[in-house]
C-alpha cells in the first residue's frame, strides 16, 4: 500500500496541497477528481516518490520512503509506474520508448550488450513491450518514430511504457485527455485489467464521469485538500461534505 | 576574365614549391593538434555542461557568463598565457613544453572549451523537463536521466563539438606563439600547421601557395563537417 499521511507541499511560496491523506491498495482503482490547477498532478507526484513533501509522511508497504536510503527508495520507486498528461516520449522508436523501463532495470553488462545488439540491428522486441503495446492497440506501430505519432497515439504509447515493466502501482494523470471515445474505452478497459491483476491504480481526472465508471474509491480535491474520500457510490450518490456535493452537482464552479 | 585569372593561377598550383611530404606533414600536425585538443575539451566540457544543466548553485549565472565570455577570448592572449605557463620560468617550465605540439594542444584546449561547453549547455537545458521527469518516474537513476538528456541533446552537442573543432583548426595566433611554426632541417613540419603555413606564405608574398593551402584547409573542414552531418542524418534514420 502507498499512503500519504497529513502531507503538505508547496512550490516556492505558493502552497499547492495542505494536510492531505490518501492511500491506494493493490487491486483497487482510486480516482482523484477536482478542477484544473487544484493539485491533482502534485498528489500523483507525491505518490510516485517523485516529490518530497514539505510536511507529512509517505509510506510504501509501511516504510517511510523519505527516511530510507536512496538505493532502497529507488527499489520502491521502480515498483511504481506513472503516466504524465503530456506524453513526453523520447526521441526514438515506439519500441525503444516502451522498453525504457525494462532497460534501466537491467544490469549494465546486459544494457551494453543490448546497445551493441541494437547498433547491429540484431535485437528483437521484448515480449513485454509487444504485450503492453497490444493492450493499448499500438502494436502495429512498434517500429515507428515517436515524433511521428499523433497526440492520442503518443498518449497510448506513454501508457504502454508504464505498463511494460509490470508495476505494482500505476499512477495516471488525465490518461485519456487526448483520446477519442473508442480509445478512451480501450484505456479504461486496460485500467480494469490492471486492477484484476492486483495492480493499485490512481487516476487523476477532471472527467467526473470517467471516475464514476472506473474508480472503486474517489477523492475530491478542492482548495488544496480532499474535501472527501470515499467509495465511488458514496461520493456520487450520498456525499457528506457540502463542497463535495456542490462540486459533484456542478453548483461549485472554479 | 575570371577564367584568365584562374589560368594564371594554374601553374602555381601544379608547380608548387613544396618539398615531398611537406604538405602532408602540416595537415598531419594540424589534425593531430586539433583532434586531440577538441577530444580533451569535449571530455571536460560535456560533464561540466551536464552538471550545470542538472544543478542549481549560487553563482551559476556568473559561471555561465564566464564561459560565454570565454568564447570571445582573443587567441593571441591565450597563446601568450600558455607561453608564460610553459616557459622556463613558468609553472610548467620543468616539462619543457615550449614550441611543442603539446603546448599547441594546451592553447587550443583553452580556446575550444568555452564554445563546446556553452553550446552543449544550451542544448542540454533545451531538453524538455517532461522528458527528464519521464526518465525519472520510469525508474531511471540520476545517471540514466543524464544519459537520456544527452541523447535528446545529441545534435546540439555535435554542433558544439564542430564549433570547437572549427575554432581550433582555423586558429593561428596562439599556435604561432606557443608552437613557433617550426619545421625540421628536411622541411617536414614539427609545429607548423596549415594556418601558420598560410600566414608564412602570405607574408613572403607567395600568394598562390597560400591560396592552395587555404583550399586544403577549407576542404578538410568541409569534409569533417559533412561526415559529422551525414552520420547525424543516418543516426536520425536508424534510431
Amino acid at each position: 500500500m502507498i499512503r500519504l499521511a497529513n502531507v503538505s507541499h508547496a512550490y516556492a511560496d505558493d502552497s499547492v496541497v495542505e494536510d492531505l491523506s490518501l492511500s491506494v491498495a493493490p487491486g483497487e482503482v482510486v480516482g482523484i477528481i477536482g478542477p484544473s490547477g487544484v493539485g491533482k498532478t502534485t498528489v500523483l507526484r507525491l505518490l510516485a516518490l517523485f516529490l518530497r513533501p514539505n510536511e507529512g509522511t509517505v509510506e510504501f508497504d509501511g516504510k517511510a520512503v523519505w527516511s530510507v536510503d536512496e538505493s532502497d527508495r529507488l527499489a520502491l520507486r521502480r515498483r511504481i509506474g506513472m503516466v504524465f498528461q503530456e506524453a513526453s516520449l523520447f526521441d526514438a522508436t515506439v519500441a525503444r520508448n516502451v522498453e525504457y523501463g525494462l532497460r534501466v532495470r537491467q544490469p549494465w553488462s546486459e544494457r551494453l550488450r543490448d546497445l551493441l545488439g541494437s547498433g547491429l540491428g540484431s535485437n528483437g522486441t521484448p515480449e513485454a513491450v509487444e504485450e503492453a503495446l497490444d493492450v493499448v492497440g499500438m502494436s502495429h506501430k512498434v517500429d515507428q518514430e515517436a515524433h511521428s505519432l499523433s497526440g492520442g497515439e503518443a498518449q497510448r504509447v506513454s501508457f504502454a511504457r508504464a505498463l511494460a515493466y509490470d508495476p505494482a502501482y500505476l499512477l495516471l494523470d488525465e490518461p485519456t485527455s487526448d483520446l477519442d471515445p473508442r480509445n478512451t474505452g480501450l484505456i479504461e478497459e486496460a485500467i480494469r485489467e490492471a486492477r484484476d491483476r492486483d495492480i493499485g491504480v490512481v487516476v487523476a481526472t477532471h472527467d467526473m464521469h470517467q471516475a464514476e465508471r472506473i474508480a472503486d474509491r474517489v477523492g475530491v480535491l478542492l482548495g488544496g485538500g480532499f474535501t472527501e474520500v470515499g467509495s465511488t457510490e458514496t461520493i456520487f450518490e450520498r456525499p457528506t461534505d457540502e463542497r463535495t456535493r456542490k462540486f459533484i452537482s456542478g453548483e461549485l464552479v472554479y | 576574365m575570371p577564367l584568365e585569372s584562374a589560368a594564371q593561377l594554374l601553374p602555381a598550383v601544379v608547380d608548387l614549391p613544396f618539398r615531398e611530404g611537406y604538405v602532408s606533414s602540416i595537415i598531419s600536425v594540424s589534425l593531430y593538434v586539433s583532434v586531440i585538443a577538441v577530444t580533451l575539451s569535449t571530455l571536460f566540457s560535456l560533464p561540466v555542461a551536464v552538471l550545470m544543466g542538472f544543478s542549481e548553485f549560487p553563482g551559476k549565472q556568473l559561471v555561465k557568463s564566464i564561459i560565454n565570455t570565454g568564447m570571445g577570448f582573443p587567441s593571441v592572449v591565450v597563446g601568450l598565457l600558455v607561453l608564460f605557463a610553459v616557459s622556463n620560468q613558468g609553472p610548467l617550465g620543468a616539462l619543457d613544453l615550449i614550441f611543442t605540439k603539446q603546448a599547441m594542444i594546451m592553447s587550443q584546449f583553452v580556446l575550444a572549451t568555452p564554445p563546446i561547453t556553452a553550446i552543449s549547455l544550451a542544448a542540454i537545458t533545451g531538453v524538455s523537463d517532461n522528458v527528464r521527469d519521464a526518465a525519472h518516474v520510469l525508474g531511471g537513476t540520476r545517471l540514466d536521466v543524464a544519459l537520456v538528456v544527452i541523447k535528446e541533446a545529441r545534435y546540439g552537442i555535435a554542433t558544439a563539438i564542430l564549433a570547437g573543432f572549427g575554432r581550433a583548426i582555423s586558429e593561428v595566433g596562439s599556435v604561432l606563439i606557443v608552437g613557433g611554426n617550426i619545421t625540421s632541417a628536411d622541411g617536414i613540419s614539427k609545429t607548423r600547421t596549415l594556418t601558420t603555413a598560410i600566414q608564412l606564405e602570405a607574408r613572403q608574398g607567395q600568394y598562390g601557395t597560400a591560396m592552395v593551402l587555404g583550399g586544403v584547409l577549407l576542404t578538410l573542414v568541409l569534409t569533417i563537417n559533412a561526415v559529422v552531418v551525414r552520420l547525424g542524418d543516418e543516426g536520425a534514420m536508424n534510431r
